[in-house]
């Protein structure tokens, strides 16, 4: 008997081990397992008047559950599917589930994917080439527009459903009142720029008698975005047009000068001292506080009610006024904007080739969020009559229009920008036009992919690094060729260069 | 009992350390207590750092208990937590108490491989494909088995339970109880500390499931109270992406770091003194 009982005991005990696990899953690297063999698109066939049911993945937030989201379903009704969005407020959990998925064969139905990712995955042969099914996304493709249809190409294949383009959002903003106070104009010139700056540092111009502000401020480099365009610069990296030729902005003469200059303006105390590490909305929250006196930030974050209010609890005589880029030597351009880069990518896998009653409804869904008579509107404004109404073939957001505030998680193929943000933000409606209507140079970075042997986040670092030497004088300007050397070299950026000018010269650009 | 200059020394010196010490560690809390119940605008007008509240409201916390995805998260949260830790100390305590048995035939074996778990593991995308060919992900199920038994506690266990007095055994034995009523009948009840740390260990852990939620779990009914309250966090991390994202608010982002670890915190005091108890009889026996 007593054998018994430990011949039990050591069966019970396999049977635990089995369940055994270290408990350490922090291992996040999802490795390249491109090759796993799971049997993906073995999910059973369901007659059709069952809905059947879409998991989409995304990043995103704020997605309210199902029983709430009356976006979901809506569509469910509409297209008699059962959508399943899940989104990831960070992108670093978005990769990690979105890697593993794919490589255990447990694909979403339409994903989100950046430019490196639909490279790598469609090299892999995980994503289904939408070339042959064009004429089953009509609605989808003149939705989105031509241009965004050749965003989602690889080697000539249609890979990725790209949303339809943005504007950019992003200016100059500055303290009006502070101006009066000490009796300063609006600055028109970098070198105006540089001295508002100043005096919003040295001239106490929240009149506290402490010497608590400074001028400048913004997330990153970003803040010296108008400053580059005075210098008729792009950011450090763009590629643009110039001339009729395509250009590096860091082989431009032009970029020396404008670091120097910035070198200057941080120099004199004036800018955010803590400009490189501010993450996230940290300027925007350094505005609010009355601590910085101009800011390089985009108008959502500055005009929309809760940050208004935010204002003028903590100085109700605060105002802040949206200013067109100083101009200076080299023109008037309010920093870069990327025109070939494309808000967001959605790619369908491979497997569903195989369930074409599945792929179908992805197309339906792709086609009616893009159908400007049909569920644009839903995932645009949501319920007609309910969150929105027609007025004049204009849509005006009712006071109900807080339960459909997630809709965008759903604009898969983009929407109308600028109609789009008039009607959901009317208030707000001048700064979206002002931010609009600014000067940019057109950067063309998102047309390039990256050539093979470049490792774009080494150089990048590498890039950020000894810019952030040369503007806070850790190393004199007068090395920057020898900066551009080691960059070339060691970083291989010339790999890049070469091949951006040989990848846009296909395109049309600079010839 | 005279003590000289300088042990009075030596002792200021150690009340100081220990004071800054503790100073370090009250200060977070606090800091995040009084954001939490401060309204967001005095926030801002004290340059965004408070210590004590001059003004006090609930509402952040009215918000989030009423309009948020918390009280949902909430409910998963302690579901996982009481099912799981339940799972946890059943399962562990089976496993333990026969390798802690010296007659048990291939203990080395079954110790090597529990040992060797500690060491190696699977990784990511194995791990994954068990989980979805055992149909786990989208469930609950997926945040409690695939880590059911936690190698490390077993040892402890073990280690406590090769401590107990053989006599004991045999006493028990002697008067007829077999494996399964000793276990049930002695070993169990003598056991209340180890299980209590353990149990500790494993409701900490459910209680802070994240990993495994966002990698198994797509379904958002489901999703326990730390990815909720991560996504409360993030956003106000991130650039805009979108001119449509509502802002939570610091007031809102601290009272729903409260709300997440409030529970915690208040078991702990209670739990603590087994807690030591435990942890020293495991270690010292070993």
């Amino acid at each position: 008997m007593k054998k018994l009982g430990t011949l039990l005991v050591a069966v019970s005990l396999a049977g635990a081990l089995l369940t055994a696990c270290s408990g350490g899953n922090g291992n996040n690297s999802p490795g390249n397992n491109p090759d796993a063999t799971a049997n993906p698109g073995a999910e059973t066939e369901q007659p059709s008047s069952k809905p059947v049911k879409l998991d989409i993945i995304e990043t995103g937030n704020n997605l309210p559950s199902p029983d709430k989201d009356i976006i979901k379903q809506e569509l469910d009704k509409a297209l008699n599917i059962d959508l399943n969005l899940t989104v990831y407020p960070a992108a670093d959990d978005y990769n990690n589930q979105l890697n593993v998925r794919m490589s255990s064969g447990n694909f979403p139905d339409l994903f989100m994917v950046d430019r490196q990712q639909l490279i790598q995955f469609s090299k892999q042969g995980l994503l289904l080439d939408l070339t042959p099914y064009m004429d089953k996304l009509e609605q989808t493709v003149a939705f989105i527009g031509e241009d965004s249809v050749k965003k989602g190409m690889v080697d000539g294949k249609v890979y990725g459903i790209s949303k339809s383009p943005q504007i950019p959002y992003n200016t100059l903003w500055i303290r009006k009142d502070w101006l009066d106070k000490l009796k300063l104009e609006v600055p028109t010139t970098v070198e105006q720029l540089a001295s508002v700056a100043e005096a919003f540092t040295k001239n106490d111009p929240d009149g506290n008698g402490k010497p608590d502000t400074f001028g400048l401020t913004g997330g990153k480099l970003g803040a010296f975005s108008t400053v580059f365009g005075a210098f008729g610069v792009g950011m450090p990296g763009n590629f643009y047009e110039k001339d009729g030729k395509v250009v590096n902005s860091l082989h431009e003469p032009a970029m020396k000068d404008a670091l120097a200059f910035i070198k200057n303006m941080i120099a004199s105390g004036s800018v955010d001292p803590e400009l490189l590490a501010n993450s996230g909305l940290q300027h925007q929250e350094k505005a609010i506080k009355g601590q910085a006196g101009i800011v390089y930030i985009d108008w959502p974050n500055m005009t929309k009610e809760q940050f208004v209010e935010q204002i003028k609890t903590v100085n109700p005589n605060a105002e802040w006024l949206q200013i067109a880029a100083p101009s200076g030597v080299g023109g008037q351009f309010d920093g870069s904007w990327d025109i070939g880069a494309a808000p967001g990518r959605y790619a369908i896998p491979k497997a569903l080739e195989k369930d074409p009653e599945k792929l179908q409804r992805v197309f339906d869904l792709l086609n009616y969020i893009s159908n400007p008579d049909g569920g644009s509107l839903l995932v645009q404004f949501g319920v007609k009559d309910t969150h929105f109404t027609l007025e004049d073939g204009k849509p005006k957001m009712t006071d109900k229009a807080g339960e459909v505030g997630h809709s965008w998680l759903y604009q898969f193929t983009g929407r109308p920008e600028m109609e789009y943000l008039q009607a959901k933000f009317a208030a707000q409606s001048a700064a979206i036009e002002f931010a609009n209507d600014q000067p940019r140079i057109e950067a063309l970075n998102g047309f390039v992919d990256n050539p093979e042997g470049y490792n774009p986040a080494d150089a990048n670092r590498y890039l950020e690094e000894e810019i952030a030497k040369f503007i806070y004088d850790k190393r004199p300007i007068t090395e920057y060729d020898d900066f551009i050397k080691t960059l070339e070299t060691s970083m291989n950026y010339k790999a890049l260069v070469d091949s951006a000018m040989e990848q846009l010269k296909a395109l049309g650009y600079g010839s | 009992m005279v003590r000289g200059l300088d042990d009075k020394i030596f002792n200021t010196i150690i009340y100081i350390i220990l004071g800054l010490c503790g100073l370090a560690a009250v200060l977070p809390i606090l800091y995040v207590v009084s954001v939490s119940i401060t309204p967001f605008g005095e926030v801002l007008r004290n340059g965004g750092f408070i210590l004590f509240p001059r003004e006090i409201t609930f509402s952040a916390y009215r918000t989030l208990l009423t309009e948020s995805n918390i009280p949902k998260a909430f409910q998963i949260t302690v579901l996982i937590t009481v099912i799981g830790t339940t799972v946890n100390l059943v399962l562990t305590g089976l496993m333990a108490y026969p390798l802690s048995r010296r007659n048990l035939p291939g203990r080395n074996f079954f110790l090597l491989m529990i040992v060797f778990t500690l060491l190696f593991s699977g990784g990511l995308i194995p791990t994954y494909l068990v989980v979805k060919s055992m149909g786990l992900l989208d469930s609950i199920w997926a945040m409690i088995l695939p880590n059911a038994v936690w190698s490390f506690n077993v040892l402890i266990m073990k280690s406590f339970f090769e401590g107990l007095p053989e006599e004991l055994f045999e006493s028990a034995r002697m008067d007829g109880a077999k494996e399964f009523r000793i276990l049930l009948q002695i070993v169990a009840p003598l056991s209340v500390p180890v299980l209590l740390t353990v149990g500790l260990f494993y409701l900490v852990g459910h209680w802070n499931e994240f990993f495994q939620a966002i990698f198994y779990v797509t379904d958002r009914t489901l999703y326990p109270l730390q990815v909720v309250v991560r996504e409360i966090l993030m956003q106000s991390q991130q650039p805009l992406e979108n001119a449509e994202n509502m802002m939570p608010t610091q007031t809102m982002q601290m009272a729903s770091v409260m709300i997440a670890s409030l529970p915690v915190i208040v078991i702990y005091p209670f739990l603590q003194k087994h807690f030591t108890k435990g942890m020293l009889l495991g270690s010292i026996k070993g």
